[in-house]
């Protein structure tokens, strides 16, 4: 008898149950995780957009918004500058076709490196519940652009923008096959308290994230 | 980890005595407690969400065994290389095996209390493997060869000078005293391995059912990079992670982040599925999960079983009069306070850890804050039940409780004992109407308090007393 | 109504004047008490030291004792917890008593719960002037949901005003036979209440609950602290304590 068939013996004696699972046993399973219905939600009388912006705040990201697609590469030229940033960095290939250059920026359509400073992504969809950002890993969708740089700028059309997690994965259920990779929730900066319970931003991953809304 | 609740007693004294560890833990116990609090009141439907988590959680340990099989049916069509372990010396066996096959050297790990349980670290050192934890607290407490005193936040028992002093000698730089410089120091040190360890260890905070997926919950980053950028990812588990599905996992978070920390969601929660697809250009070669039992079937077996529920939040020693006051390295293992006064007994042997379910209160602070409602204080006094069973207890102890039990049956001889004992009482008591020393088996008490005296008289002698006035009527 | 009064071991043997506060409220409230004889000791002792048969005995003697009374009243939070939130499950092995047992802790009540909600007294008897700060004892909140109903009550009380301390609802560090055989973090969890006693700056502190108050004042003492430690029913009924 193999480890697994021991411990899947054991918790079926723990449950009380004899034998093997009986094709009922395993449909009501099946069935439960077909349905995946929600728990109970908290109330969400709020706007999605102003809500998302307000937490995203609140989790300590920056927020921006412009009206189209085009208006990224200024936009984000001027958070750089203000912030006194490095004015070059990587972004995701869907963002190859903008003006960098013009804006005074140096990105390149790669995955990130160690030394990359700036990494610009698109996203999934976005959750305004808690100003979170949904990430999916991919071909194109690079997971170390907003990891490995000290700061991520991610952009976000305001069409994307859902009420909760739960919003999300119905999202993805509808336009994908399945789970990718890796599937990375994103709040804010990257933080830790664990000396003397005192706040620090920028522990592994970025010390700032500012968000973009496109119109 | 090593196994010292045996200590619990002799340890928890040295800490009360330990001011710079009060002044740690007065300082956590302020923050956890206000942040969770504040947070729990962004939900306005808390306890309708608390219920049905408690109810999901139990459904995942009824079903187990029919989840897991759904879980890993779909992980294995994603790529995970799955392994099912059934004690914890054969976790580290099988981590190792992983390792040696891919010509491992260096090791990268995010936070795995499973991997505490089996000592997993000190066994890959032994095999000569390079292994550096990540997650802040853990790094710090591995640079200094202690072992956690929180589940969450493991290095909550240092101090600002503590660290400041450790990196100094560790990372052999000029000692710095600011907080966030010290943490972007450790950034800065720990970057390279993120960049070039061969393997990445992670623990599962879940594993979601409907999807194959593990999924973790971190704030610092150190769990994506962990679990993206070496060419091996393992993640070791508790066969009593599983949860049916994404919606379930969405709602339980909800409670997770707030009870842990206050937070209303965690900087990051990273679902992985499989490993590297085709097209990827980033993820690892291999990911492999360890599906382990090392005791929890007996406990699911067991009537400590809700004790399962447990989603590692840590609320419930945030709010432990006990915990608050001595912190977490007296239990002696892996998980402290209320949690870790039943699962201590429950995974090491009950005549191993003694103290832990006695060291309550019994006040029930631990079991309102939790998040999937586990009866703590009720498992607490079963595991005291269990104890009396098997004849653990101090004979004293034993005698002295059937003495009363026998005499309090009896309302006559009560009644003659307790008359003789509230007179010596009040006169041991003196004109203050206070006792500075009680008898042994009472000296716990006084050793920090007096003891007030009886008033001299019972209640029932006075009461029978005042009926008889009554029934002869007026003088 | 028809009232069993169940005063407690502690009540008993340390405080008896706590016991005829009681009696007198009730009788204020216009109930008819009985305060059966023979009473001795719920059986918490032996029940939270995992004796189930010491504590069964005395168990049973309780149920035998108040069964025939339409309310059982009892001046503690921890004993009517005791017998409302834990009996049925100490007769679980019982067959023959769980059914009189359940029947018993659903009548049982503590003091204060039973004479705000049940009797809904109006006026109490009790005189003080000054300040209190009251101190939830844990199974009094947290088994009987006993808050509120202190408090209304003790505001009935002219010339009374409460000052809630910063945290009224943490554990004292009682909890039975830990205070003795834990008894440095017993203390010390006592010593951080004591602290929040003081800094509410009131002139008595008030509470629910003997073991408690023992604990509390026995730590309040030892810190040459001498402020006054009062048990709710004798406040409310103005049977404080003759030295």
């Amino acid at each position: 008898m193999s480890a697994r068939e021991n411990i899947l013996g054991r918790i079926r004696a723990a449950n009380g149950k004899t034998g093997a699972a009986s094709a009922a046993e395993r449909e009501a399973v099946a069935a439960r995780l077909r349905t995946h219905a929600r728990g109970p939600l908290p109330s969400m009388d709020w706007d999605p957009l102003p809500r998302f912006k307000e937490r995203c705040i609140v989790m300590m990201s920056t927020v921006d918004q412009v009206a189209s697609r085009s208006d990224l590469p200024a936009a984000i030229a001027r958070y750089l500058t203000s912030n006194r940033l490095p004015l070059g960095g990587v972004c995701w290939p869907e963002f190859a076709d903008l003006d960098w250059g013009g804006a005074g920026l140096d990105i390149a359509a790669r995955p990130a490196t160690g030394r990359d400073m700036v990494g610009v992504t698109g996203s999934f969809c976005a959750i305004a519940e808690n100003g979170t950002l949904m990430l999916l890993s991919g071909e194109d969708t690079h997971a170390t652009t907003s990891l490995l740089p000290e700061t991520h700028i991610a952009v976000v059309p305001a069409s994307r923008v859902v009420r909760s997690m739960e919003d999300g994965w119905d999202l993805l259920r509808r336009e994908r096959e399945g789970l990718p990779r890796q599937v990375n929730f994103v709040s804010g900066p990257s933080r830790t308290a664990d000396i003397e319970m005192t706040l620090v931003m920028g522990v592994h991953g970025p010390f700032r994230v500012h968000v973009v809304v496109v119109n | 980890m090593q196994i010292t609740s045996r200590d619990f007693k002799r340890v928890a004294s040295r800490k009360l005595a330990d001011p710079k560890l009060q002044k740690a833990l007065g300082n956590a116990k302020g923050k956890l407690v206000v942040t969770r609090a504040r947070s729990i009141l962004e939900l306005d439907n808390y306890e309708e969400i608390r219920e049905a988590s408690a109810r999901v959680r139990d459904f995942g340990l009824q079903n187990m065994d029919v989840l897991l099989e759904e879980w890993e049916r779909r992980a294995v069509a994603a790529g995970t290389i799955v392994h099912w372990v059934e004690s914890g010396r054969e976790v580290n066996a099988k981590v190792i095996e992983i390792a040696r096959r891919h010509n491992v050297r260096k090791i990268i790990k995010s936070k795995s209390m499973l991997g505490e349980e089996t000592n997993l670290n000190h066994e890959l050192e032994a095999a000569g493997l390079d292994v550096r934890e990540t997650d802040l607290g853990e790094y710090i407490i591995q640079q200094s060869g202690e072992t956690p005193s929180h589940i969450i936040a493991p290095a909550v028992h240092k101090s600002r000078d503590d660290v400041a002093d450790l990196f100094a000698e560790k990372h052999q730089r000029r000692r710095l005293t600011d907080i966030a410089a010290l943490t972007h120091e450790a950034r800065e040190i720990l970057r390279p391995h993120f960049l070039d360890a061969d393997m990445g260890i992670s623990g599962a905070n879940f594993l979601v059912a409907e999807t194959g997926s593990t999924m973790i919950v971190t704030n610092e980053g150190n769990g994506r990079m962990t679990t993206t950028m070496p060419r091996v990812h393992v993640a070791i588990t508790g066969v009593e992670k599983i949860i049916p599905t994404l919606e379930d996992v969405s709602m339980i978070l909800r409670l997770l982040t707030r009870s842990a920390t206050g937070q209303s969601i965690s900087n990051y929660l990273s679902f992985t599925t499989g490993p590297k697809r085709p097209d990827d250009k980033d993820g690892p070669g291999e990911f492999h999960v360890i599906i382990v039992d090392a005791g929890r079937t007996k406990v699911l077996a067991s009537d400590m079983r809700e004790a399962l529920r447990c989603i590692r939040c840590g609320a419930c020693m945030n709010h432990c009069p006990v915990y608050q006051n001595i912190g977490g390295h007296a239990y002696g293992w892996v998980y402290p306070g209320p949690i870790g006064s039943i699962l201590t007994p429950s995974y090491v042997g009950l005549e191993n850890a003694i103290d832990l379910p006695n060291a309550a209160t019994l006040c029930n602070q631990c079991g309102v804050v939790c998040p999937v409602k586990i009866p703590l204080p009720d498992l607490m006094r079963k595991l005291r039940e269990k104890q009396v069973e098997r004849g653990l207890r101090p004979w004293g102890e034993r005698v002295g409780l059937r003495l009363w039990a026998w005499a309090a049956a009896r309302p006559r001889i009560y009644s003659l004992l307790t008359r003789i004992g509230a007179r010596i009482g009040r006169l041991a008591g003196g004109r203050a109407g206070l006792l500075h020393k009680l008898p042994p088996g009472g000296s716990g008490w006084t050793t920090g308090r007096d003891f007030p005296a009886p008033k001299g008289k019972t209640f029932r002698e006075l009461y029978a007393r005042e009926r008889a006035g009554k029934r002869s009527g007026p003088q | 109504m028809k009232v069993g009064l169940f005063v407690t071991c502690l009540v008993d043997l340390m405080r008896p004047n706590i016991g005829f506060a009681a009696l007198r409220l009730l009788e204020a409230a216009g109930c008819d008490v009985v305060v059966p004889a023979t009473q001795t000791c719920c059986g918490q002792p032996g029940y939270n030291s995992g004796d189930r048969i010491a504590a069964q005995a005395l168990a049973r003697k309780v149920v035998d004792e108040f069964d025939a009374c339409e309310y059982i009243v009892v001046p503690s939070g921890s004993c009517s917890g005791m017998i409302r939130a834990h009996y049925p499950e100490l007769f679980a092995e019982l067959p023959e008593y769980r059914a009189r047992a359940e029947a018993v802790a659903a009548r049982t009540y503590e003091l204060t719960d039973f004479l705000q909600n049940m009797v809904r007294l109006e006026r109490v008897p009790g005189k003080f002037s000054g300040s209190v700060t009251y101190h939830d004892s844990c199974s009094g909140l947290r088994e009987m949901g006993v808050k509120s109903q202190p408090r209304a009550l003790l505001s009935k009380i002219p010339g009374l005003t409460i000052k809630e301390m910063q945290q009224p609802e943490q554990c004292c560090g009682f909890g039975g036979t830990f205070a003795v055989k834990y008894g440095d973090i017993s203390s010390r969890i006592a010593d951080l209440k004591c602290e929040d006693v003081q800094a509410a700056g009131a002139d008595a502190l008030v509470l629910g609950d003997l073991g408690c108050m023992l604990n509390i004042e026995g730590r309040l003492r030892r810190r040459n602290d001498n402020t006054p430690v009062l048990h709710v029913a004798e406040v409310l009924a103005g049977e404080l304590p003759q030295d």
